[in-house]
């Protein structure tokens, strides 16, 4: 009696442990995608404005007079030799001198957020016209756009978080039978009484769904209490009075996923080891 | 092998076995040729020694082991013809007493026996009298309080045959119901088994011990190798019980 106390024990907290790994890549899955989708957002809101005509250092701020005033451009800003020497120290991975930079005729601008149909560039371009200056406009590379490396990445988190609750649910499934053997007398008690074969495994099965449930709630608990004190520490301007609003609903998924994940996988592992004790014992041949 | 007699249970008839062979999967038969007929009110005693077939027998009887061939009509359902639902809902209407009774142990004697009604949707305000005047004619008393893991051997047999009585069924099925049990609680046991003829139900004991027949009225059968045969009918005056 002793030893099932224990092993009812030992099954909730493997529960619970699953529950938490399974909200805890829940969590990091959604950091990663809201990574992914700010990064994809921020590509998509740069572009580099190169000035063609006419010559000369005015042509430069007569593009930035009219670039802030174009529409879709939230910003611009000509860059300068220490800026462009930092950008190619970045891109190229070794220092660069200012010095050596020669006269650059670029403007980075910011772009505002715009439906996928519309032709920012086109617009951008016709507004330089208006102002004088022949320009075109370099937008962010192919690969950080929609479909691109952070798409993958976003649709891989979301994919992996989802195989991974499949495999934890698979666990708590096959812990669950576990918890079935160890309510066998009672099945056998209840095929001897007349129970149907549905009331002997559901009532195994309702009474494994709640402590799924409780150990689910605990191991989600952890994993939330887990992720504020990671965002806390690591996420910069991040306090108790910013969580509110940089938490979004979607990102308490995982939190409300895991614990009906973990009810719903140990009833069924539970009800598929009482079906199978229960006909052992209501039909011996 | 013949369909559903409902008429057989109208007449009172509540088991009847033809020429039946029964056995465990691809094993020897262990039930050869049983024939056997057990009514309303009546008990019959089935004697026969170790490994006699008597707790197949009795498996037969309470729906658990379907006949290999002959024909079983219990409570009005021939067993061939039963599902799984339909075993099950004629189950409720029998009591057995199992050789080695199965507990939730960590549960108290009353709520093990309880748990049928609790299963057939009776709410504990409506069945707690019936329950307790059940456990004090067992003679279990306040034992029936203690989780079932703590009660001694002739406790637990009390817990069992409360068990079986508890929903007040047609036939009552005692497995070697006196197994472990002193020459004296044994006879009590099989006394308080045999009192339910008269409420109407019947009632069939197994038992080694052949001297116990005298403690209840009505057909004694020998069961040997396989085989069941009639002996002698004990009537209700010159039975211990009634005595």
């Amino acid at each position: 009696m002793r030893r099932s106390a224990d092993a009812d024990r030992a099954l909730f907290w493997t529960l619970a442990i699953a529950a938490f790994a399974a909200a805890a890549v829940g969590l990091a899955s959604r950091a990663v995608d809201r990574g992914a989708a700010g990064f994809e957002q921020d590509q998509a809101s740069y572009a580099i404005v190169r000035v063609i005509a006419p010559e000369g250092p005015e042509a430069v701020s007569a593009a930035e007079a009219a670039l802030n005033g174009a529409p879709h451009v939230a910003r611009a800003e000509p860059i300068s030799p220490r800026r462009a020497a930092d950008l190619l120290a970045e891109w190229g991975g070794s220092p660069v001198a200012e010095e050596d930079v020669p006269p650059l005729r670029l403007i980075e601008i910011e772009l505002e957020p715009a439906p996928p149909q519309v032709d920012v560039a086109g617009d951008v371009v016709a507004a330089l016209a208006r102002g004088g200056v022949t320009a075109e406009v370099v937008q962010a590379p192919a690969y950080a756009g929609a479909g691109g490396m952070a798409a993958r990445v976003r649709f891989g988190a979301l994919w992996g978080a989802i195989a991974f609750a499949v495999v934890a649910a698979l666990i708590v499934s096959l812990a669950a039978r576990g918890f079935a053997s160890r309510r066998r007398e009672l099945v056998q008690v209840l095929a001897d009484i007349g129970a149907t074969r549905g009331q002997a495994a559901g009532r195994v099965a309702d009474e494994a769904a709640r402590t799924g449930l409780v150990a689910g709630l605990t191991g989600s608990a952890i994993a939330g209490v887990a992720g504020v004190i990671l965002i806390l520490l690591f996420v910069p301007g991040a306090s108790f009075e910013t969580l509110p609003t940089m938490i979004l609903p979607a990102d308490t998924v995982p939190l409300a996923g895991a614990p009906l994940l973990a009810a719903v996988a140990a009833a069924m592992g539970a009800r598929a080891g009482a079906e199978s004790f229960y006909a052992e014992a209501a039909r011996l041949a | 092998m013949n369909s559903a007699d409902p008429d057989l249970f109208e007449l009172g008839v509540l088991a009847r076995l033809s020429r039946v062979n029964a056995g465990y999967d691809a094993g020897d038969t262990v039930l050869e040729g049983a024939d056997f007929e057990i009514r309303s009110g009546e008990v019959a005693f089935v004697t026969g020694p170790t490994s006699a077939g008597k707790t197949t027998f009795m498996h037969v009887l309470r729906l658990a082991l379907p006949p290999r061939s002959g024909t079983a009509t219990i409570l009005g359902a021939d067993v061939g013809g039963l599902n799984g639902r339909g075993r099950a809902r004629l189950k409720r209407r029998i009591g057995y007493v199992a050789e080695n009774p199965v507990f939730v142990e960590e549960w108290s004697g009353t709520a093990n026996i309880a748990l049928a009604l609790r299963m057939a949707g009776r709410k504990s305000k409506d069945y707690a009298e019936d329950v307790r005047e059940l456990i004090e004619f067992v003679g279990l008393g306040i034992a029936a309080d203690e989780p079932v893991r703590q009660l001694s051997g002739a406790a637990r047999r009390r817990v069992a045959i409360a068990r079986a009585l508890v929903t007040k069924p047609d036939m009552i099925l005692a497995d070697d119901p006196t197994a472990g049990l002193s020459p004296e609680a044994g006879r009590r046991v099989i006394r308080l088994l045999a009192e339910m003829r008269r409420v109407g139900a019947g009632v069939v004991i197994t038992s080694q011990d052949e001297s116990l027949a005298d403690c209840a009225p009505g057909g004694r059968w020998r069961l040997e190798r396989g085989r069941l045969s009639p002996l002698d009918h004990v009537a209700p005056e010159n039975a211990e019980a009634f005595r």
